[in-house]
């Protein structure tokens, strides 16, 4: 895989993060009530993974690499998307108040999102350049964004459906998440 | 040296990291207005984000006050109450006065503890078994049992059973309104009310008004208003739906004329006199 296109397409449809990897799936269940939270929600993971990926490929490649040391990789990816997330939200937080308060929790939650780390692990193990990296990243996160919004889309209207009260709520939307990945599947073999 | 080598990398790493925090912290221009006010004030608050003042953490919090300064009059912070040092910084920088009581909140028992016992219980010693048979073995359905369920829950030794009565006791200066204890009662007994209140109201079956009070319990509240019509500063308010009376502490001056005409002893001074 070394197509741009192909790595875009392959992180976002074929190994989507949340339907096929399992990836970040808690964002996938709590912030996919509302289509205008679930937008932002993934635009939001989507600049931290773009972020995360441009600033871990060098400190993966020029300091872990040469000194041995690619066995501290999820300690050192946690803390560098920690320190990203924290800096976004500072950002946003004194230019931008009423974005902030749009994101409320979501935003510093991004930092144990597993999607965020997922991405940045992707990358070194596949072993991309720095360019296939920010794609890889920017695929995985409209991937998850994707799925969110197509996700929150279905939530809205169950909400007006008739389901039976024990099926309110989050268990139907657990059948509405398989049924996604079922059709996900389809994507497979497709690059 | 391999121990050595990932002591170093983790340690460079988040200093660095932690450094670019703090320039972005201090070099990032506020184009919010009022969010430096409110950064300021929330640096004064204690920090728990405990959540005790009902909202979501100390910068809300700190936003709220900044937006609403009126509002402080109703704050209730339960970490600021016991630090008079930061109750001061925190009234300079909104240039408000703030009562330090109001600040904290306090648990309320409501009751007496005087309904008779009406059956011999010996099962399991806590109150939530005990109310699970017939209402609990008192005659007022609402009465405290007295088995310290509460008193297990309680970290700061604050509440303690009077063996006489059969009835949990609160130290008001020992309570420091964590609220851990409300949802130990089966009767919903506890109930948390601001630190300044004055008046303690020993009773709680306003639900079940059109039964008398002396039928269940020689202390309960018999609703005779007699206390309403005693109060000489309008400082009690008479709930018709509840058959009982509310008070209002900021115009109660204590004199105490309510106590000494209930009938019943249904009411006492909340704080401890002097």
């Amino acid at each position: 895989m070394t197509n741009p296109l192909a790595i875009f397409i392959g992180m976002a449809l074929i190994n989507n993060f949340v339907l096929v990897k399992f990836l970040g799936l808690c964002p996938f269940f709590g912030v996919s009530k509302k289509l205008s939270n679930a937008l932002s929600m993934g635009l939001a993971v989507t600049f931290v993974m773009f972020a995360a990926s441009a600033v871990i490929w060098p400190i993966h490649n020029y300091i872990l690499v040469n000194l041995n040391a690619e066995y501290l990789s999820t300690v050192v990816y946690i803390l560098v998307i920690a320190t990203l997330v924290q800096i976004m939200e500072l950002v946003i937080m004194r230019t931008n108040y009423a974005l902030y308060s749009a994101f409320g929790i979501y935003l510093a939650l991004i930092t144990t999102n597993c999607a965020v780390l997922g991405v940045t692990l992707v990358n070194t193990s596949e072993g991309f350049n720095f360019i296939e990296s920010l794609v890889s990243a920017l695929g995985a996160g409209t991937g998850f964004a994707l799925v969110l919004v197509i996700m929150s889309g279905i939530r809205e209207r169950l909400d007006n459906a008739r389901l039976p009260k024990s099926m309110k709520g989050l268990p139907v939307a657990f059948l509405v998440a398989a049924l996604l990945g079922l059709a996900f599947s389809g994507f497979s073999g497709m690059v | 040296m391999q121990l050595l080598l990932t002591v170093i990398i983790i340690g460079l790493i988040g200093t660095i990291c932690g450094a670019a925090i703090y320039i972005v912290y201090i070099r990032v221009p506020h184009k919010v207005p009022g969010l430096r006010r409110i950064d300021e004030i929330n640096s004064l608050l204690p920090g728990a984000n405990c959540g005790a003042c009902s909202y979501a953490g100390c910068f809300a919090l700190a936003s709220e006050l900044v937006n609403h300064p009126e509002k402080a009059g109703e704050l209730s912070c339960p970490m600021l109450a016991g630090d008079q040092e930061a109750v001061k910084r925190l009234e300079a920088a909104l240039g408000i006065s703030i009562d330090a009581d109001a600040l904290s909140k306090k648990a309320m028992i409501h009751c007496g503890g005087n309904s008779e016992v009406i059956f011999d219980y010996s099962g399991a010693q806590s109150c939530k078994a005990a109310a699970l048979i017939a209402g609990g073995f008192k005659r007022c359905p609402y009465a405290c049992l007295g088995l310290g369920d509460c008193v297990n829950a309680c970290k700061y030794d604050a509440i303690s059973i009077d063996k006489e009565r059969q009835i949990a006791v609160i130290d008001y200066v020992k309570c420091t309104g964590c609220s851990l204890c409300i949802k130990e009662c089966p009767h919903h007994l506890i109930q948390m009310v601001p630190g300044k209140t004055k008046i303690a109201f020993r009773c709680n079956y306003g639900e079940i008004k059109p039964i008398p009070g002396r039928e269940r319990c020689e202390t309960g509240c018999i609703h005779c208003r007699k206390c309403f019509n005693a109060c000489k500063y309008e400082a009690i308010i008479w709930n018709k739906e509840k058959a009982e009376p509310e008070f209002i502490t900021d115009k109660c001056t204590l004199c105490g004329d309510c106590i000494e005409v209930c009938p019943n002893n249904t009411l006492e001074f909340f704080r401890p006199q002097e």
